[in-house]
């Protein structure tokens, strides 16, 4: 195994391998931008390296000084994480060529799977079914429309270089064809470097079901279960699900077993995501392999116990799979809410700024994968995510009623976060029913507005609270030895 | 004690009287609450509000208070006590200029000087935070400039493009 490692991110997910990596007796090397003095990740690593001002292309997306820095401190392997480079092949390649190694799917892989066009002429080959719509790119208005007819409207256009929701746009009709390309082009060219574009058919009511793979250099790879990300938001996740309350153990062996043909087609190795579309009909389309740890891996990891990050650097550091298909069990039901520091009341503009006071959810089942702390400044220049709460629990009602207690009792003062607009999501009826497809938030919550029930309370909150600091001054609200619970609890016995 | 507080756009009178001890009674147009208190911290407020616990989370900010109470947000105003300066125009009739909320980077102009525009346009793209946001013209007129290009960082209060308004009475005018 590794004696060190160097974790080439940031905030919550670089954290998340810092955590395993301990447990490994596994060292590690954080890289941070000027941003990130005093970020989680700094003060949680054993080491860490400064790597550039905070405009990513100067730091986290800075390949020569990533490589540097593992370099420098004598790194032996680099964990991408998610976002940033941990898609890119150049990054892996020159990992492979400076002789570290690349913690996920080989350089080859990544290329192949990261060009949507590619990705969809490999499955074609591997006999993994698609979704209807273009193999090739198109750059030519006037085809894009004429093909889309001959598929169908309505239509989603895609970046071959894509992911995370940008440089993708819906086109209902021809007349909205034009600037739908360019401006799908013009995002990805921002996000990617690279605008070209395809279509694919869209299908308004489909769910977003992805399988988990696990791959080692020997050739085996297996599947662990499904994860149901259907409810999303300008087409990213914001809650995640397994297991999938639409498949049937036949459904679950049928879509298992394709995915680990998708991933043997395209020679994978390391962890990866095989997403597919099921339509109203469970006929199941390959969408793409994201070639790395996800996002929402966590409820994979709590209804199986298996923990994907420890896979990760068994897999890249060339052991065997320790695990067999027959071994994946699930047990109970996890769901998992996506908390960005953005204003759910204001279009969901994004809201950093300097958290004043959080309050993480505690209990049995619950897990708050969190990138920040009281006192943290969120930083405008990267993603929003603040953290991922998860929860586990026996019965999909009872993970949802776990996890609308623990939203409740998740405190983020100073920057807005959407724990409302979750809140209101879990508890209604469709999301209850396991009614879930890609356009929920479109269908259910587009007109949201804050339920704001408890005004009256609010308003004597803000009172008492001025009454408080009244009294301090005065000193007879609280006394003056130090505010433990033993003295602001009242009584209790044991 | 008496404060009007708004809450949205809702004003709630409250009248507190202080009693022995962390205790007081509060009334809200008619309804009556007993409550007991306990400030945990700066930021941490535990209640019993007509024998009901409930704990409140607070932060100070230039409006007032933000106060999370299970689970929602509630932005707290005291009416006598509003900040100094100008009133920013809000809520319904949205922002009057053509500035970013936030840092942002500029990714289109959709507009040229001497346009005619709508209230409601697009009228420049930006991105902050990986995410695209149109900004919108705050009213119906002509643009008379256009302050910034594509690529261009941009501040909020930073005008992007001034656009001179023009009422209703005047188009008529000027298309008689």
């Amino acid at each position: 195994m590794f004696k060190k490692i160097l974790i080439a991110n940031r905030g919550e997910i670089a954290l998340r391998v810092i955590n395993t990596c301990k447990e490994m007796g596994i060292q590690t090397v954080a890289v941070y931008s000027d941003a990130d003095e005093k970020a989680i990740h700094v003060l949680s690593s054993d080491e860490a390296v400064w790597i550039g001002s905070s405009e990513p292309l100067e730091s986290y997306l800075n390949i020569d000084k990533i490589i540097k820095a593992a370099k420098d401190t004598n790194s032996e392997a680099i964990h991408p994480g998610y976002g940033f480079l941990a898609e890119n092949y150049e990054f892996a390649k020159r990992c492979e060529k400076e002789g570290i190694v690349f913690i996920g799917p080989g350089s080859k892989a990544i290329k192949d799977l990261g060009d949507k066009i590619t990705s969809r002429k490999l499955m074609v080959k591997g006999n993994v079914p698609v979704t209807p719509g273009l193999t090739s790119t198109e750059a030519d208005v006037d085809v894009m429309a004429k093909e889309a007819k001959r598929v169908g409207y309505p239509v989603l256009i895609k970046a071959t270089a894509g992911g995370g929701g940008k440089g993708i746009r819906i086109v209902n009709s021809p007349e909205e064809m034009a600037e739908a390309c360019a401006s799908a082009s013009r995002e990805a060219l921002n996000a990617f470097g690279n605008g070209e574009i395809y279509f694919e058919k869209f299908f308004t009511e489909a769910r977003h079901i992805e399988f988990q793979i696990l791959a080692d250099t020997f050739g085996n790879t297996i599947h662990i279960l499904e994860r149901e990300c259907s409810i999303q938001r300008r087409h990213q996740k914001i809650i995640e699900e397994t297991p999938a309350s639409v498949l049937t153990p036949e459904l679950r062996e049928k879509m298992g077993a394709v995915a680990v043909a998708a991933a043997k087609a395209a020679g994978y190795v390391n962890a990866g995501t095989v997403e597919f579309l099921l339509d109203a009909e469970n006929n199941f389309y390959f969408l793409e392999i994201n070639t790395r740890l996800q996002v929402e891996h966590p409820v994979t990891e709590m209804i199986t116990g298996i923990d994907l990050v420890r896979q990760q650097l068994e897999i890249a550091a060339g052991n065997k799979l320790s695990l067999k298909q027959e071994d994946i069990m699930g047990r109970g039901h996890s769901i998992e809410c996506r908390i960005y520091a953005e204003d759910p009341a204001n279009n969901f503009f994004p809201s950093p700024g300097k958290i004043e006071f959080l309050k993480e959810p505690k209990g049995p089942g619950i897990r708050n994968d969190c990138g920040a702390y009281s006192g943290f400044d969120v930083p405008v220049d990267y993603d929003p995510i603040i953290s991922k709460l998860v929860v586990h629990a026996q019965t999909r009602a009872q993970a949802i009623d776990k996890m609308i207690k623990a939203l409740k009792e998740y405190i983020i003062l100073g920057i807005r976060t959407p724990i409302d607009f979750l809140l209101d999501v879990l508890m209604s009826e469709p999301f209850s029913k396991g009614d879930v497809f890609t356009n929920f938030i479109e269908t259910h919550f587009s007109d949201w507005e804050e339920n704001l029930n408890e005004k009256d309370i609010a308003a004597i909150a803000y009172v008492v609270d001025e009454l408080c600091n009244r009294k301090i001054k005065a000193d007879d609200c609280v006394s003056h030895t130090a505010q433990t619970p033993f003295n602001t609890l009242g009584n209790w016995r044991l | 004690m008496e404060y009007r507080l708004k809450i949205q756009e809702e004003t709630i009178p409250v009248e507190i009287n202080s009693k022995e001890g962390n205790t007081a009674t509060a009334t809200i147009e008619n309804r009556e609450y007993d409550l007991k208190y306990t400030l945990i911290s700066d930021n941490e407020l535990h209640l019993m509000v007509n024998g009901k616990s409930v704990n409140v989370y607070l932060a100070k900010n230039k409006n007032g208070k933000t106060i999370l109470l299970n689970g929602r947000t509630y932005q707290v105003q005291d009416m006598d006590n509003l900040p100094k300066g100008p009133k920013k125009k809000k809520g319904i009739d949205g922002p009057t200029t053509v500035t970013p909320p936030m840092p942002a980077v500029v990714i289109a102009v959709n507009v040229n000087e001497g346009d005619r525009v709508e209230k409601g346009q697009k009228v420049v793209v930006v991105s902050a935070m990986k995410m695209e946001t149109t900004l919108l013209a705050p009213y119906k007129g002509i643009v008379i400039r256009v302050n910034v290009k594509e690529s261009d960082k941009v501040m909020p209060g930073d005008i992007l493009v001034d656009i001179d308004e023009i009422k209703d009475e005047e188009i008529n005018e000027l298309e008689n």
